[in-house]
């Protein structure tokens, strides 16, 4: 990374925004930015909500991290958070899912691997290591750009969606709080997973286990972390062992970490799913966010 | 034009040397109340006659104008002529400042705004025209108002000159004392004050003297009216006294008169009696005299005869005599054996007679004394004058009697058994009141007086019952129900007789009792009353009982709290194999190889389900409690409405919302059961402590792990009626409540 001094690098990062969209959204402002990544080397779109009460002090912070196929525009425009990040004050950040453009070969051929498949992992192997380092984008380079360009306290950070177990046990104390919908929760033994972390991290399986949640947990310390999931019960993914939430939920039974787990009776693995249980999410992460 | 000339030369005259007075003399003099009250009217008179004659003529009309003129100008001619001898310039000038001071703005400002100043005096002018204060000042100003007015119409154009000689007016004023001397107690000009004798003195503005005057007077006016209403109420006083006097010595004449007369008839009517006894005794001894005194003379005569019947035998032949004399000796023997009485059958003196006048030495006495008197009035019972073991009676005595005291008689009044008479009792006092003790609580009792004198004892008085207060009631501190909003405070009455109502007193708790704020609720027909209180306080809460006779005294306290809920478990629900601990907060269910035997079905216990339910306040607000629990146990939780079937298992129907646990083969599984469906939903770590929080505002009900703050299910429930926490154990272990805790900030969010 070039050494520069803090302030120069938040002028840099400043300058770097570039505004796509803007529109009012209860109260606040959904708006698209769209900046050069140092972690990614290509552009990148990210969206976020600018809550009202963001023009009078600062807000926390919840991150999206969404799944498989999504760009930015996705969540924004699909789950209807809107609201319950209004009422509790929330700026709401959702990166794209990847990086896009970058021309790395095989990168668009296939719908689970490569752009709009992230799975939010710094690959190590080729060709990809140079672009695939969503995972530091993530939980470093865009939490930087956001904490400088907006009024957010990072002190309250929280993350939720797809990435955002991996994220948080990781990287214990970072997050308030942690949630997910349907997450692919130990992909060491379902075929998505296994085709992404073979791309991106190699063969040697036991690189993958630093982004396997199940893994994770068993060596996450005793602190408090209070993990929301719901989970589709006609999921085809489910289904199809693509998430296999069991594994997950013995590992945090034996581990003692607090889950609670909520098998909803007749949802998929759509937007429709997520859009019934946003508002749970949020007020899960405001108990901890406006605690 | 030589009325007008000369009429100004008159002017001139009036004010020789300083020409502002000229009009203050023409215009005032006349008005001052204390030289010539009588003439104002008059004077006003004038006026308006030459108003009303000004304005049926017309302005334009120049030979009524000058008619009119004429006239005007006599009458201003007049006043001037009266003032020229009557009052002089020192005159006015002491009189005049104090009528305009209070009224005028100030010197200064005077100067910088005529035109304001013209504006002030007339308005002056017709303010006091029109309150008609009689002060000589306002009347005066008012009428050169008139006067000033009457030129205007009589002369048009001319009228200015008149202008100018009223103008100065205000000038002339202002120069006038504008300052009070207050060591000379007199006002003086401002200018003065630099050289005169005043300089040394203290002044202050002449209207501030005036105020403190006004108040000194007003003070003093309104302490001579207080005493006017006293010496008035005094007054009034002694005429009721006057009268009564009257009326009492009246009384007290008659009083003397009759009983005088009585004794006179008593005396005289002795008199009688005694002559007439005298008489008819005196009558009785002459008449035995007489009678003794006829037949005195009969002996004698028989006496006599014989002697001369023995002389005339003496006399006769002794044949004869012989037989005479046997027959005579026969006869004489026959007379001398009869008896002569001599004894004198009556004595000439009587015997002592003692004349018997107690009964009039009674009658004196009684005058001294008073007639017995008549029966007391006894009132009805005073509110709130009764204790639990005592009441006051009252009575009063018609104002003629006299009385040493009064005999106070009561029993209790029992309908039960009016065969067995209750033991009467009787106090002697002096008061027409009595403190009566030592009586039982919320009794009846009848009550009568009689008032005793020398004369002897009144008749009884009615008979008024009266009532002790009731006995304190007793709270039942093991069923206060409570909430951050509200008690539900129950008690036992304390008395076997029903009372009128019941008083809530409470106090908040931290203020110290003597300061401290009580509230009371009162009226309260039955056994239990739900108070509205303010969160986060603790109180104390007593209860009285009250009844006709007054309040009972407090109850024992009981403390509240209002922090979080507050309530126990009701025994009356719970079922056979469970056992509920002394503070009603533990569920234990024992190992005892239980006899598996159904207990009967009922509706309020529970029969077939292991459970019990708890009594929450009915309150639609928000209540959080927690429950402990063994992470193996297997339990449920949650709330049901207070018919829920009692033979069904909670959660079984739709009348009960439940979280239930079972352990079976290391597993645990969570079900939130209500009308037998439950979502799917794991729990990774089994709660030790779970929070249940009941919101009535928005229907929910909330299961949490109070440890991690963990939510772990929200019902969305349609409570139409009110709920209450409920309990089971499946199987032996034990359920601790905690409550009366304050609601975590985590379950806020939900």
């Amino acid at each position: 990374m070039i050494t520069v001094s803090q302030d120069q690098q938040l002028d840099r990062r400043r300058m770097a925004l570039k505004q796509i969209s803007s529109n009012k959204c209860f109260g606040g402002l959904q708006k698209v930015f769209e900046h050069v990544s140092v972690e990614l080397n290509c552009k990148m779109k990210f969206a976020v909500y600018l809550p009202p009460k963001a023009e009078t002090g600062k807000c926390p912070a919840l991150y999206w991290l969404s799944g498989l196929i999504c760009t930015e525009q996705n969540f924004v425009s699909k789950s209807g958070y809107h609201q319950a990040a209004s009422e509790h004050g929330f700026f709401v950040i959702a990166p794209d899912a990847s990086p896009r453009g970058c021309n790395v070969k095989g990168e668009d051929e296939s719908w689970d691997f490569g752009a709009g498949a992230g799975f939010y992992v710094d690959a190590t192997e080729d060709p990809w290591k140079t672009n695939y380092r969503m995972y530091s984008y993530v939980t470093e380079e865009l939490p930087q750009l956001i904490n400088a360009n907006f009024p957010v306290d990072p002190q309250r950070t929280s993350i939720f969606g797809h990435g955002a177990l991996i994220c948080a046990l990781k990287n214990p104390g970072k997050y308030k709080s942690v949630s997910a919908f349907a997450p692919i929760c130990n992909p060491v033994f379902c075929s998505w997973g296994k085709k992404a972390f073979s791309g991106y991290l190699g063969k040697d399986q036991s690189k993958w286990k630093a982004y396997n949640a199940t893994h994770l947990v068993k060596s996450y310390p005793d602190s408090q972390l209070d993990i929301l999931i719901d989970q589709g019960k006609d999921d085809r993914f489910l289904l199809d062992e693509q998430l296999l939430p069991d594994n997950f939920i013995a590992a945090c039974t034996e581990r003692k970490i607090p889950v609670a787990f909520r098998l909803q009776e007749g949802c998929d693995h759509s937007y429709y799913f997520i859009s019934t249980f946003i508002t749970d999410h949020i007020r899960h992460h405001a108990k901890y966010l406006n605690a | 034009m030589e009325e007008e000339s000369g009429e100004e030369l008159g002017l001139d005259r009036s004010t020789p040397k300083d020409f502002h007075f000229y009009h203050m003399d023409l215009y005032d003099s006349e008005d001052r109340p204390q030289l010539f009250p009588e003439e104002n009217p008059r004077m006003r008179k004038e006026v308006v006659q030459a108003e009303t004659a000004n304005e049926s003529t017309g302005a334009g009309d120049g030979k009524a104008q000058s008619d009119l003129r004429e006239e005007v100008e006599e009458l201003v001619h007049l006043y001037g002529l009266e003032d020229d001898h009557e009052l002089g310039d020192e005159f006015v000038d002491e009189n005049m400042p104090k009528m305009g001071v209070s009224e005028y703005p100030p010197y200064g400002m005077k100067r910088r705004d005529p035109a304001r100043e013209q504006r002030d005096w007339r308005l002056s002018g017709e303010a006091a025209e029109a309150e008609d204060l009689g002060f000589g000042g306002w009347g005066s100003a008012g009428q050169c108002q008139d006067l000033r007015e009457v030129y205007r119409y009589t002369h048009g154009r001319a009228s200015e000159e008149y202008e100018c000689y009223v103008i100065p007016e205000e000038e002339d004023e202002e120069e006038a004392a504008d300052v009070f001397c207050v060591t000379c107690k007199t006002p003086i000009r401002a200018f003065q004050k630099v050289f005169d004798e005043h300089k040394e003195h203290e002044v202050i503005p002449l209207s501030e003297a005036l105020e403190s005057a006004k108040d000194e007077i007003h003070k003093n006016m309104y302490k001579l009216e207080k005493q006017i209403i006293d010496m008035e109420n005094f007054a009034n006083h002694l005429e009721e006294v006057f009268i009564t006097v009257e009326e009492n010595f009246g009384k007290q004449e008659q009083n003397f008169e009759s009983h005088y007369n009585e004794i006179l008839e008593t005396l005289a009517q002795k008199y009688e009696e005694k002559i007439q006894a005298l008489g008819e005794k005196k009558k009785e001894r002459l008449e035995a005299l007489y009678g003794q005194l006829v037949s005195c003379g009969e002996n004698l005569d028989t006496c006599k005869e014989l002697m001369e019947t023995i002389e005339e035998m003496c006399h006769e032949e002794k044949v004869d005599f012989i037989k005479d004399a046997v027959a005579m000796a026969d006869r004489l023997g026959k007379f001398l054996k009869t008896k002569t009485d001599v004894e004198i059958s009556a004595q000439p003196d009587f015997e002592d007679q003692t004349l018997d006048f107690s009964d009039v030495e009674q009658l004196m006495d009684s005058i001294n004394t008073i007639p017995a008197p008549s029966a007391p009035v006894i009132n009805p019972q005073a509110p709130n004058s009764a204790t639990g073991s005592s009441v006051r009676v009252c009575w009063s005595l018609y104002s003629d009697d006299t009385v040493e005291s009064y005999q106070l008689s009561y029993r209790p009044v029992q309908d039960s058994s009016p065969g067995k008479d209750q033991a009467e009792f009787t106090v002697t006092i002096k008061e027409t009141y009595c403190s009566v003790t030592d009586l039982v609580p919320n009794t009846q009792y009848e009550f009568w007086v009689t008032a005793h004198n020398r004369a002897g004892p009144s008749p009884s008085s009615e008979r008024a019952v009266y009532v002790t207060a009731p006995s304190p009631p007793i709270i039942k501190t093991k069923e206060i129900r409570s909430c951050e909003e509200a008690v539900l405070i129950c008690w036992e009455s304390g008395n076997l007789n029903p009372v009128d109502s019941y008083t809530v007193e409470l106090t908040q708790a931290e203020s110290p009792e003597a300061s401290g704020v009580t509230e009371s609720v009162v009226g309260i027909p039955t056994c239990e009353s739900l108070v509205q209180l303010q969160p986060g306080q603790s109180y104390i809460i007593y209860v009285r009982a009250l009844n006709m006779g007054g309040p009972s005294v407090r109850s024992e306290p009981a403390t509240v709290h209002t922090i979080g809920s507050y309530f126990r478990l009701n025994k009356d629900t719970c079922h056979p194999w469970l056992a509920i601990s002394q503070d009603g907060l533990t569920i234990i269910r024992s190992e005892r190889s239980t006899p598996r035997r159904e207990p009967p079905p009922s509706d309020t216990r529970f029969t077939r389900c292991v459970a019990v339910m708890g009594n929450l306040i009915p309150v639609r607000g928000h209540h959080y409690w927690e429950v402990e629990v063994n992470e193996h146990l297997d339990y449920t939780v949650g709330v049901a409405f207070e018919d829920v079937p009692k033979q069904e298992d909670l959660g079984a129907n739709c009348l009960s919302w439940c979280m239930r646990h079972t352990f079976a083969s290391s597993r645990h599984k969570y079900e939130f059961l209500h009308n037998r469906t439950t979502p799917d939903i794991r729990i990774t770590v089994p709660p030790k402590k779970i929070g249940i929080l009941l919101d009535y505002e928005n229907s929910k009900l909330s299961f949490f792990n109070v440890d991690l703050s963990q939510h772990l299910y929200t019902f969305s429930c349609q409570l139409h009626k009110f709920v209450h926490p409920c309990f089971s154990l499946e199987k032996p272990g034990c359920l601790k409540i905690h409550n009366g805790i304050s609601m975590p900030k985590h379950v806020t969010f939900y």
